[in-house]
């Protein structure tokens, strides 16, 4: 018992290791100002010059320190930076043109993972006979990948000409992404603090005849329901039935994990009146535009022209940091409301 | 012809799904176009994709296949793996285990590899030298080591000649007894059903491991009358065998009529068939 309170003391220390930095760096900023101030009437006109600059600095550093620096000492550390991500893509509205705009996407995430130094595993995905991609699910191993694609949720909107199409006409379709957050837990089976392993019933999924010795067709298929919640993974891409298991587990534990990650963020809503909106998974959330040549994010209202700098290079790297800020502005003004709430009590 | 018009000629034989499936692992395996011509090729005129690809996996494992040893089975996998949590054999103390009819030798390796180091010296037993021969290279494959010598740190697999049907079985000085898990998925098919199996089954896989007799109890009765022979089975021995659709009952009948074997129970398999009959000594 002493020992797991010594752990959680000496996490709350290093908790607050920032907040001591800070107000460590900002005393000691304001000392030098106060003894600059006594040098700015000094009588050598060079030493006044010096002080007068030496002001200006630090006068800087510290508005800086007020703008910014305190201000994100209010954002909760993230729950999520350590978790690496787990990514599935369904084509939605448009046939097979959503296809091939999904296999787009999906090279534009896996550029991105190796940009970002993550270790990507396709674990599922299911090719078209046109080049596209049906679905997939898309494992993206490393710190922060999570938190850094949590964003990516929602639909995302193409528009342009099919090169199916022969009319020349621009069609818009769509591809829905879900991102949720995976955890390094034990891998295959075995219970967790996610779901008990009676709550989950295994199937196989096609029938077999007699079975046995009179079939050898190759049947790996596996289908998982955790019956509580009625979520269902079915897994099939491997021959090796073990395997195929393993991945709907580790697929079916980050649908928990995501669940339950909303499930406190509503009940910190409902306690705090949080301003946080919830991510709305059928809400679309970008806008490929080809003819313009433009992507557009539509929560936060930034269009960034040249689409190939999206889908080929790191421009949508500026729209996760810009969506990342939105995101930490919102926990900011959520907190300052917070303490309106406090002080009028 | 090219690969995707084979592809299609595949569709329309084995499904659209199962076809696009077994078309990506040809392409994962194949080395070049060519080679996935001739592996879509062979599949068309019903060769199983686990010869094709001369492997299959079995749980954890993946085991070398070969024309005509039988080709491991999901039914198998499961009622292996259920085994090797009902008996908890511990380390440093091996339990005898003997397998008859043991092919690719998947029941007894998958136990070796499942069970902790030590915990089982573990003989297969096939009338087949082909049998013998990729049991053997599955064992080599698999890290288990084949000699019974002195050494309790290691799980360990022999696999040796031997016929089921050979009354004076029970003799042979390479079956160690007794014996304290006895596990087979001998052959069950029985003539009636013979002539309708399909032809990946019939036109690759041994008739020798897939033809019960004429009515495919044939081998349940040979290993009944070894099991009743004195000092085969240990105190608490386990016996699991594998059957066809429809005769776990009798089975289990068979097992009982040895007065060697105090309880039995069935297992299903995971499409619902009684697939596994359990007995213990």
């Amino acid at each position: 018992m002493q020992f797991a309170q010594d752990i959680k003391r000496l996490k709350q220390l290093k908790g607050t290791e920032s907040l001591q930095n800070a107000w460590n760096q900002w005393n000691q900023n304001h000392q030098s100002l106060t003894e600059t101030t006594s040098l700015l009437t000094d009588a050598d006109p060079g030493m006044r010059g010096l002080a007068e600059d030496e002001y200006q600095h630090l006068s800087n550093t510290l508005t800086d320190m007020l703008k910014k620096t305190f201000p994100s000492l209010l954002i909760p550390p993230s729950e999520t930076a350590g978790l690496s991500a787990l990514m599935e893509l369904k084509s939605a509205v448009g046939g097979s043109e959503s296809s091939l705009f999904l296999a787009n996407l999906l090279r534009m995430y896996l550029r991105l993972a190796d940009a970002k130094g993550w270790k990507t595993v396709i674990v599922s995905k299911s090719d078209t006979d046109e080049g596209g991609v049906k679905d997939a699910v898309v494992e993206f191993k490393g710190e922060g990948s999570y938190d850094d694609l949590r964003w990516e949720s929602g639909v995302h909107r193409v528009q342009r000409v099919p090169t199916t199409e022969a009319q020349g006409r621009v069609h818009t379709s769509t591809v829905a992404i879900i991102v949720l957050p995976l955890s390094e837990e034990a891998e295959s089976g075995g219970d967790s603090d996610l779901f008990n392993m009676e709550d989950v019933k295994v199937e196989v999924m096609r029938a077999r005849g007699a079975g046995g010795q009179h079939v050898n067709k190759t049947e790996s298929a596996v289908r998982l329901t955790h019956i509580p919640t009625g979520i269902t993974v079915s897994m099939q891409d491997e021959r090796s039935q073990h395997q195929n298991r393993r991945r709907a587990f580790q697929v079916l534990r980050a649908r928990l994990m995501d669940r339950k990650l909303s499930q406190e963020m509503d009940e910190r809503r409902a306690t705090r009146n949080s301003l946080i909106r919830s991510a709305d998974r059928s809400e679309k959330i970008r806008t490929y535009n080809y003819p313009q040549d433009r992507v557009t994010d539509h929560r936060i209202g930034r269009t960034i022209a040249n689409l190939k700098s999206v889908l080929e290079g790191d421009a949508l790297e500026d729209f996760m940091i810009d969506l990342r800020r939105n995101y930490e502005e919102t926990i900011l003004e959520n907190v300052l409301v917070e303490g309106d709430h406090l002080s009028a009590i | 012809m090219s690969a995707t018009r084979l592809l299609s000629a595949l569709r329309s034989r084995i499904g659209r799904d199962q076809a696009n499936l077994e078309y990506k692992w040809m392409t994962q395996a194949a080395s070049h176009e060519l080679d996935l011509v001739a592996m879509i090729r062979r599949r068309l005129v019903g060769e199983p994709l686990q010869f094709i690809l001369g492997s299959q996996p079995f749980g954890p494992l993946n085991l070398l296949t070969r024309p005509p040893v039988l080709i491991p089975r999901p039914e198998t996998e499961h009622w292996v793996t259920r085994l090797s949590q009902f008996i908890s054999p511990v380390a440093h103390k091996p339990l005898r285990l003997l397998d008859l009819g043991t092919g690719t030798g998947c029941i007894p390796l998958l136990l070796c590899h499942l069970w902790p180091p030590g915990a089982v010296k573990a003989t297969g037993i096939d009338v087949s030298d082909a049998a013998i021969q990729l049991a053997i290279e599955n064992a080599a494959l698999c890290g288990i080591a084949a000699s019974h010598d002195d050494n309790c740190n290691k799980n360990t697999f022999l696999a040796i000649k031997a016929n089921i049907l050979d009354p004076c079985l029970y003799k042979n000085p390479a079956i160690q007894r007794p014996i304290d898990a006895l596990t087979s998925n001998p052959p069950y098919i029985s003539w009636k059903e013979y002539f309708h199996l399909p032809h990946s089954v019939s036109g690759y896989e041994d008739p020798k491991a897939l033809f019960g007799g004429p009515f495919g109890m044939d081998f349940y009765h040979a290993i009944a009358d070894f099991i009743t022979c004195d000092g085969t089975l240990s105190p608490g021995a386990v016996v699991a065998l594998e059957v066809g659709d429809g005769q776990a009952n009798k089975v289990q009948r068979i097992l009982t009529n040895t007065g060697r074997i105090k309880h039995t129970e069935i297992w299903n398999d995971p499409w619902g068939k009684e697939r596994t009959v359990i007995g213990l000594a």
